[in-house]
């Protein structure tokens, strides 16, 4: 079997309980991520915002968008791994 | 990518602080003919977060250049005094051209490598799309 395969399915295990709010294991470190990513979302937002009505300065609103639009791929790129890992799993022949 | 980001952010401190100071050298060279005018010079100094240095720097506040102010002799002039002459400006051209031309090679200089850093992060990114 593709040793891929296996690391897929071990992350995805790891993934698993992922739903659980519990700090310290690796679904708590993946919520903390989460809650991090939607954090810097958010704070990009607000900033965004205040350019618009004239409130905040341009270097601030630069920097936050430059940092959601990091967090954004590097979240979108773990997402894509993930659920590839997943579908490789699913096509395992039963 | 915490890394990356405390350097984007230091880059964009500097970028503010350079701003900043490219902002009072041309309130000088404006003001360079008001009378009674002082120029504005302003320090840079450490942004500190819970009593550790972060690495960013923050403009200080402004302060006026206490040097002398030059004596425009005008005896028609209305502010002119008994022996014909008025207070001009401390406001030395050539200094603040200086002045301002480094505070834009900075500037350029923290652009640069606030791209580079983002640059970075996307190119360690890369590697998992592959």
């Amino acid at each position: 079997m593709d040793i891929r395969s296996t690391l897929a399915a071990a992350e995805y295990g790891a993934s698993r309980p992922a739903t659980a709010p519990s700090a310290g294991t690796a679904g708590g470190r993946l919520a903390d991520t989460a809650r991090d990513f939607a954090a810097t979302l958010e704070q990009a937002d607000s900033l965004g915002q205040a350019a618009l009505t004239g409130r905040a300065d341009a270097h601030s609103l630069v920097q936050a968008l430059a940092q959601t639009q990091l967090a954004v791929e590097a979240a979108v790129t773990v997402r894509d791994r993930v659920v590839e890992a997943y579908q490789e799993i699913l096509r395992m022949p039963v | 990518m915490d890394e990356f980001f405390q350097g984007a952010a230091a880059a964009a401190s500097g970028l503010k602080a350079q701003a900043h100071r490219l902002r009072l050298v041309s309130e000088n060279i404006a003001n360079a003919d008001t009378p009674g005018y002082r120029r504005k010079v302003t320090d840079f100094e450490a942004v500190l977060r819970g009593g550790q240095p972060t690495g960013e720097v923050a403009a200080g506040p402004v302060r006026l250049d206490p040097r002398e102010q030059e004596r425009i002799w005008d005896p028609a002039s209305p502010l002119a005094d008994e022996t014909g002459t008025y207070l001009g400006s401390n406001v030395e051209m050539v200094i603040e051209i200086a002045d301002a031309r480094e505070a834009q090679r900075s500037y350029e200089a923290n652009l640069r490598l606030f791209d580079q850093a983002r640059q970075m992060a996307r190119g360690l990114l890369e590697l998992l799309r592959r």
